[in-house]
């Protein structure tokens, strides 16, 4: 990993708007759990529903489409990639470093957003908290893999990603049973039902939810670092 | 490539445009057409038509299933009202807007070409109201589409015409409060964001991020017995908003657990929505003012 | 064509223009300044889109305020910086542009076609922007900024990152614009050996004041003097001249010298042979541009001559 390459990245990412937006989403999260402490008072059942409904299944791949796509996308979309892949640096370190900028900021806007959220929503009962943070964060590190490869694919990395998490995952996977077994969403859940208690409710097992977190992760790192070794650059769209 | 070598064969010379100048109306009409065929990809490259069409497809092809199945099944009535169509399949309504908007506005701005525009006889209210129009249409596409399927499936199927026109007509409606609010919102954030990617990005975490707080809000409301703040808490998100609004006045099926209550809340729904209008709108002349030709 | 009376404009911070008063006759006009001498605010506020803080100004015989819409119909104006986008073909661009200056469908068309012919771009119209060469974007630049027929454009930098051979091309344009087409410009650059080429009339501005204003003709006219060119010592040379109580100064490795009545040619030779250096030239000297910026002190106004 280059310390260059991840402080730049670092400071590429938090630019001004895209800040704005990572600051903004994780902050409706804690609105949203302050809100409804004070409506429902601390319950499992509901704090089950907004971390999983809400920062599971809305914020997390949001942010890790966000940052996934943020850390490499703006570069080779106006070209100035060239001067990263100029340096002698081999591209695989170059894709490990910017995936650590990315997860890096999807841990702190959402794995501990989600925590302080669960906290605040029931305290520590039920490992609910822990639980879904945990999970929150194997979601993110995994989508940011999968988000930084589909930005070296394609420019329209944000729209294919977005069709991805929005209709396979949400829409088509309450239609398809198939489906489910492929969506990260539901490896995470396993991750968080073993921590949390058999309430929370995922479409595969826990062996089977980790095999395939840590297969998509390391697969998209190591296809991305190879993409890249051979990425053209054209002008257009 | 020399400019001499305009060739003596075919070179006649620079000749001067005599004919007529057309005013301000038809260059705001020439940008509106530009924009919405643009908003399809029409006179772009290839790539861009594809994800607009996509989404066009996908956002048809559930109307195909549902118009065959009403057909084949014979059923009685549509089994997805018309009103509730846009809401079912918001996931595709929202990365339209949040994949178009972009295309709208932002690559203007990313590229420029904003001094090429501001330069002409084309005021700044001038651009905002084409784009705004541009998109609105464009959107109109897009909801319409589906709903004049489901139209077609349902007369082919002998429902009763008349109460059939009447809900497509409801339905066209309601469509034209959705194309309306998500213009204006999506044009707004995307004005914000040059930033290619970033923009679609924004768009659909507002979108999408407050459509889903307010459905879990609604739902936890709900199973505590809080009606009312279920049903306000509509207000927090563009698609709940409207379909509120719709529920209101054109008396449809609530896709939220609750439509808003009574005609207090039928109002405030309104003048939300309305307020929403007027000040996305204005923050997006406001944008607007700032830039600048060079 | 363009004329302004005590034409100024206050920002919070700096003022860009400062009673700036011109007359710029029609033909291809030259508009020579440092960056941040006030040409860009200039030019926004002859096309209308910035009101002056005071003073009037008119292009065309329209006022820049009142009539802004007016003069946007009959100016073309070609930005320095980067305005095309990748996606779309020179010809779809022209076109769209071309409605927006009022050109109805048709005629849009016809014109697109025609202008693009005239800059030089054949069969890369149908391509999108995106594949363009830098000297293929200039020139789409420049015929976004004809193709409805102005009475005047306004070219900012055109020659800006175009190779020897297509700032040639391009200059040449540009004098056919002013000459054949019938087209007047306003052309700026910090290149003042390009103006010279090509403008009947130079204005200087510095700091948002007018320096200069006059015809190329009257400021490079050439008068007595002679450029002299040694292959060593130089400074002996003008040590020589000047002992035989002939004017003359080194300029780097160029020494020049007053010419009296003839007299200094034969005294060059000889003070040369004398010194046993070699000869490289003995050129007559045309004035440049370059020594207004040189001869007079950024405070001062010059009063305009128009010629």
């Amino acid at each position: 990993m280059n310390a260059t390459v991840l402080r730049l990245s670092l400071r590429g990412l938090l630019g001004r708007r895209r800040a704005l937006l990572l600051l903004l989403l994780p902050g409706v999260l804690l609105l949203l759990a302050v809100v409804i402490r004070l409506l429902a008072g601390s319950d499992e059942g509901v704090t089950r529903t907004l971390l999983g409904a809400f920062a599971l299944g809305t914020l997390v791949p949001l942010l890790g489409l966000i940052t996934g796509t943020g850390v490499l996308g703006p570069e080779i979309d106006d070209g100035s990639v060239v001067y990263l892949l100029a340096k002698p640096i081999s591209r695989p370190v170059i894709v490990r470093s910017k995936l650590m900028v990315a997860i890096i900021a999807v841990t702190v806007f959402a794995a501990l957003p989600t925590l302080l959220a669960g906290l605040i929503m029931s305290g520590l009962a039920g490992g609910l908290a822990v639980g879904y943070a945990v999970g929150a964060l194997v979601a993110g590190v995994a989508y940011c893999a999968l988000f930084l490869l589909l930005s070296v694919l394609t420019r329209n990395a944000v729209i294919v990603g977005l069709l991805y998490a929005l209709i396979w995952e949400t829409v088509l996977g309450g239609y398809v049973p198939g489906a489910q077994k492929l969506s990260v969403q539901q490896w995470a859940l396993a991750v968080t039902r073993w921590i949390a208690g058999s309430e929370v409710r995922s479409a595969v097992g826990l062996p089977v939810g980790v095999v395939l977190l840590v297969v998509l992760f390391a697969g998209s790192t190591w296809y991305a670092g190879r993409r890249l070794s051979t990425l053209t650059l054209t002008s257009d769209e | 490539m020399s400019a001499d070598q305009t060739g003596v064969i075919h070179d006649i010379g620079y000749r001067h445009y005599t004919g007529p100048r057309l005013g301000r109306g038809a260059i705001v009409r020439a940008l509106f057409v530009q924009s919405l065929r643009g908003a399809y990809g029409l006179g772009r490259s290839a790539k861009s038509k594809v994800m607009p069409i996509l989404l066009l497809v996908i956002m048809c092809v559930p109307a195909l299933v549902i118009a065959a199945v009403v057909n084949g099944f014979k059923l009685t009535a549509q089994p997805v009202p018309y009103t509730r169509y846009a809401v079912v399949l918001l996931a595709v309504v929202a990365i339209f807007v949040a994949a178009q908007s972009p295309q709208m506005v932002s690559r203007d701005l990313r590229f420029r070409l904003t001094s090429l525009y501001f330069s002409r006889p084309l005021g700044r209210l001038d651009y905002v109201l084409a784009k705004y129009a541009a998109m609105v249409c464009a959107l109109l596409l897009l909801l319409v589409s589906p709903l004049v399927i489901l139209y077609g499936g349902g007369l082919l199927a002998r429902l009763p015409a008349g109460a059939e026109t009447r809900h497509f007509l409801l339905g066209a409606v309601g469509a034209v409060f959705f194309a309306v609010v998500l213009a204006a919102v999506g044009l707004l954030i995307a004005a914000f964001t040059p930033r290619r990617g970033l923009g679609v990005a924004a768009v659909i975490a507002v979108l999408l991020v407050t459509y889903s707080g307010v459905s879990v809000v609604q739902g936890i409301a709900q199973d505590q017995g809080q009606d009312t703040v279920a049903a306000y808490a509509g207000l927090f998100s563009p698609f709940t908003l409207v379909d509120g609004v719709q529920v209101w006045l054109l008396n449809a099926r609530p896709s939220s657990p609750v439509g808003p209550p009574g005609t207090t809340g039928g109002l405030v729904f309104l003048a939300t929505t309305l307020a929403l209008l007027a000040g996305s709108f204005g923050l997006l002349v406001l944008r607007y003012r700032k830039v600048s030709i060079s | 064509m363009i004329t302004a009376q005590a034409l100024t404009k206050r920002f919070p911070r700096v003022t860009a223009l400062d009673s700036l008063t011109v007359e710029v006759p029609p033909g291809v006009v030259g508009l020579v300044g440092a960056n941040g001498a006030g040409k860009s605010t200039l030019i926004k506020i002859l096309l209308g889109l910035l009101p002056p803080t005071s003073g009037t100004a008119s292009v065309l015989g329209l006022d820049v305020v009142t009539e802004g819409d007016r003069i946007r119909e009959q100016v073309g104006y070609m930005p320095e910086h980067d305005v095309l986008p990748p996606d779309v073909s020179a010809t779809e661009l022209i076109v769209q542009l071309g409605r927006l200056s009022g050109l109805p469908k048709t005629a849009a068309r016809e014109r697109t076609a025609d202008t693009l012919r005239h800059v030089g771009l054949y069969e890369e119209r149908y391509r999108p922007i995106g594949g363009y060469s830098t000297g293929m974007k200039q020139r789409v630049k420049l015929a976004q900024a004809l193709v409805h027929d102005p009475q005047l454009v306004f070219l900012d930098e055109p020659t800006n990152g175009l190779d020897p051979a297509g700032r040639i091309d391009m200059l040449g344009l540009i004098r056919r614009i002013g000459t054949e087409f019938g087209i007047s410009v306003l052309v700026t650059s910090h290149l003042l050996g390009e103006l010279e080429q090509i403008s009947d009339h130079i204005v200087v501005i510095d700091g948002g004041r007018l320096l200069h204003s006059s015809s190329t003709a009257a400021v490079t006219g050439t008068r007595e003097r002679l450029l002299v060119e040694v292959t060593e010592r130089p400074e002996a040379l003008v040590a020589a001249l000047v002992g035989a109580g002939v004017t003359a100064t080194l300029s780097g490795r160029m020494i020049e010298v007053e010419i009296g009545d003839g007299v200094a040619y034969d005294l060059v030779r000889d003070r040369v042979a004398d010194l046993g250096v070699g000869l490289v030239r003995i050129e007559q000297r045309r004035h440049r541009i370059a020594e207004i910026f040189r001869a007079v002190p950024s405070e001062a106004t010059v009063a305009a001559d128009v010629g």
